[in-house]
């Protein structure tokens, strides 16, 4: 127990003293939640005061994550959870993206010596100009440590939609709709104390009225063991809505399966969590709710409160949007030259995207598409007159960002733009 | 019983209205895809055409004020928000009138947008217009840039100043923009990178730009 709490210790630590410089300040992101926990499944003490740090590094089509938690109770800290993930995508083609997400993960409880899983999972995304989309995956989980399940097949499919925007009244809101399936193996011992060992045992046993279970438990293994093929399938609606300095973060969900893998108290669950944005870098949270049990990792439901602050030393990508979009970074190059009979010509240089708009005073805000002219290569000729205008760009109908490579300035609703200078006599850079 | 049917020409009176009703109907559409101001509830329309008013009656670029009402309503900002930066900027407007005097308006709105940056007007007038001055638009982008990058609005002010007055060009003004930005970007306090960079900028004096009285001080004596 000593190396994770160590390196939670070490992960808050680095939150609150380091700082990244130059590039990788753009692309490193990080929060540390601290506050009130309190569970009813008696793993973890009561109520405790919970620490949990995450950093994230982004690159256009990479994402690294770490995350964990520990509780601080009576002056003991105990590791809860940590996880390590990677997502890798591909460039989006004809509103197509790839996506590989990798975990690795232990999840710590009271009553074990906690449970390791590896897993890794592939979707393929279909994008509706990035305010909607439906997605198809699946994968693997490899659990270790976990007495009544081996490896786990895991399929997906979901659909959101994004409606609003962050600065209309009522904001911007993200709904999705998600459906998991989970087929994977038990494997139960006499000497297991879980309830499938004991439904194993009476299969094993043969009893006179657990003609059922014998059904279930048909393919006895030797050494008192038992397998069963087991599934289930979540159904989970999410919301998350942003306007202002408040989120809003719900979601329910229902459990389909038959009674023996699916517990009572693991048929319906639904929490929630509000945030409340104190300033650019602290945040208020509260929630609270029921979360299902997690079979995989040998975790039962429970319900929480909590409470408490976030600290986002480099704030983080409040997206809700269950696929990573590409960054403004993905632009490699923004120019502008002189065309003529008094035409600008914008050459954008960007790949693996779709479509590149623009907008500006000059277009009285209305989006222009760029006309493709090579691999990368995209170019538009637009009229401007002599004078500083300003200049938005988006990719694949995601958001508006000011172009790299020239001066920017905040908007007048909260965004940022570009700012191009347009000479009387030649052309502006 | 029998029906009493339509006369025929009742009929094709009918027909003829609809089909009038259908050609007139794309033309109010046109109308209302130009005029994008209509996708304002009417009081905060009203108000933004006031304002659009005023700025016509005070010689101030209404298309410019138009263009912000219009960034708005394409953000899909709240009516309201629209209104409010509609009048901050129509209030930047007449405030760089007032310090420069009478310029053209693609100088007045780039003024407007330093000023809305966070310079002060006092500050502002330093660029007032000098005979073969060379032109302000370069220097009030990378102004604009600077102040949103967060450095000190003095430190932003006396450094570009400077720079004007000496007669630096656009492409030292670029220069000078992207050398600040990378050593921001490498970790460097922004007003420090701006004092180094200002520093090691070579800039041809131009002997035909005087600076406005009291503004001494900032010329350079290189």
């Amino acid at each position: 127990m000593n190396e994770p709490k160590v390196a939670i210790l070490t992960l808050t630590a680095a939150l609150l003293v380091s700082a990244p410089r130059g590039l990788a300040a753009q692309l490193v992101s990080s929060k540390l939640e601290a506050g009130q926990f309190t569970v009813s499944d008696g793993s973890l003490p009561s109520s405790a005061i919970r620490l949990a740090p995450t950093v994230q590094f982004e690159l256009p089509h990479a994402t690294l994550r770490a995350h964990g938690s520990a509780f601080l109770s009576e002056q003991n800290l105990q590791l809860a959870d940590g996880i390590v993930s990677g997502t890798f995508t591909s460039p989006t083609v004809y509103g197509v993206r790839a996506e590989m997400i990798g975990n690795a993960s232990r999840a710590m409880d009271a009553r074990s010596l906690g449970t390791d899983q590896v897993d890794v999972q592939t979707r393929v995304h279909v994008l509706f100009h990035q305010n909607g989309g439906v997605w198809l995956g699946g994968g693997v989980a490899r659990p270790w440590r976990v007495a009544v399940a081996s490896s786990a097949d895991v399929t997906d499919a979901g659909a959101w939609t994004k409606v609003g925007s962050a600065i209309a009244r009522f904001g911007e809101a993200t709904f999705t709709t998600t459906f998991t399936n989970f087929s994977f193996t038990k494997v139960a011992t006499v000497n297991d104390t879980v309830s499938a060992a004991l439904s194993c045992t009476a299969g094993s046993l043969g009893g006179s009225s657990d003609a059922p279970l014998r059904a279930l438990f048909a393919e006895s293994v030797s050494g008192g063991a038992c397998e069963r093929q087991s599934r289930f399938s979540d159904l989970e609606g999410a919301m998350h809505w942003a306007v202002g300095v408040f989120e809003l973060n719900a979601q329910t969900g229902y459990r389909f399966g038959d009674a023996y893998d699916v517990t009572p108290d693991s048929r319906r669950w639904t929490s929630a969590a509000a945030t409340v944005w104190l300033g650019d870098r602290v945040a208020f949270i509260a929630g609270g709710g029921r979360q299902p049990a997690l079979p995989l990792r040998g975790l039962p439901a429970r319900s929480f409160v909590m409470a408490g602050l976030e600290l986002a030393y480099w704030p983080m990508s409040r997206s809700s949007v269950p696929v990573s979009l590409p960054r403004s970074t993905l632009i490699n190059s923004f120019e502008m030259r002189a065309a003529p009979t008094g035409m600008q010509k914008i050459i954008i240089r960007v790949g693996g995207v779709e479509t590149v708009d623009v907008m500006g005073d000059f277009s009285d805000w209305s989006p222009l598409t760029l006309a493709r002219k090579g691999r990368d290569l995209w170019e538009l000729s637009v009229p401007l007159s002599p004078g500083m205008h300003q200049i938005n760009v988006r990719v694949d109908g995601g958001a508006w960002v000011a172009p790299p490579g020239m001066p920017t300035m905040h908007d007048n609703y909260n965004g940022d733009v570009g700012l191009i200078v347009v000479q009387p006599e030649k052309s502006g850079h | 019983m029998r029906l009493h049917r339509p006369p025929r020409f009742a009929l094709g009176l009918s027909l003829a209205a609809l089909v009038a009703l259908a050609a007139i109907r794309p033309v109010a559409g046109q109308d209302a895809t130009v005029d994008r101001l209509a996708k304002l509830d009417q009081y905060n329309r009203a108000a933004v055409e006031l304002m659009l008013d005023s700025a016509a009656t005070l010689g101030l670029p209404v298309s410019y004020l138009r263009s912000v009402a219009y960034e708005g309503i394409q953000r899909k900002a709240d009516g309201r928000a629209i209104v409010r930066a509609v009048r901050k900027q129509f209030d930047l407007l007449k405030t760089a009138r007032a310090t420069l005097g009478t310029v053209d308006s693609e100088e007045l709105t780039a003024a407007a947008a330093v000023l809305g940056a966070g310079a002060r007007p006092n500050q502002l007038a330093t660029f007032r217009a000098q005979q073969k001055a060379p032109s302000r638009l370069e220097a009030f982008a990378v102004w604009a840039d600077l102040l949103t990058r967060g450095v000190p609005a003095e430190d932003a002010f006396s450094g570009l100043s400077k720079l004007w007055v000496d007669g630096a060009d656009d492409a030292t003004f670029l220069r000078l923009w992207k050398n600040v930005q990378s050593d921001i970007l490498q970790g460097l306090n922004p007003g420090t990178a701006l004092q180094n960079r200002i520093r090691e900028t070579p800039v041809r004096a131009s002997p035909q730009v005087k600076p406005p009285e009291g503004q001494q001080e900032n010329q350079s004596s290189r």
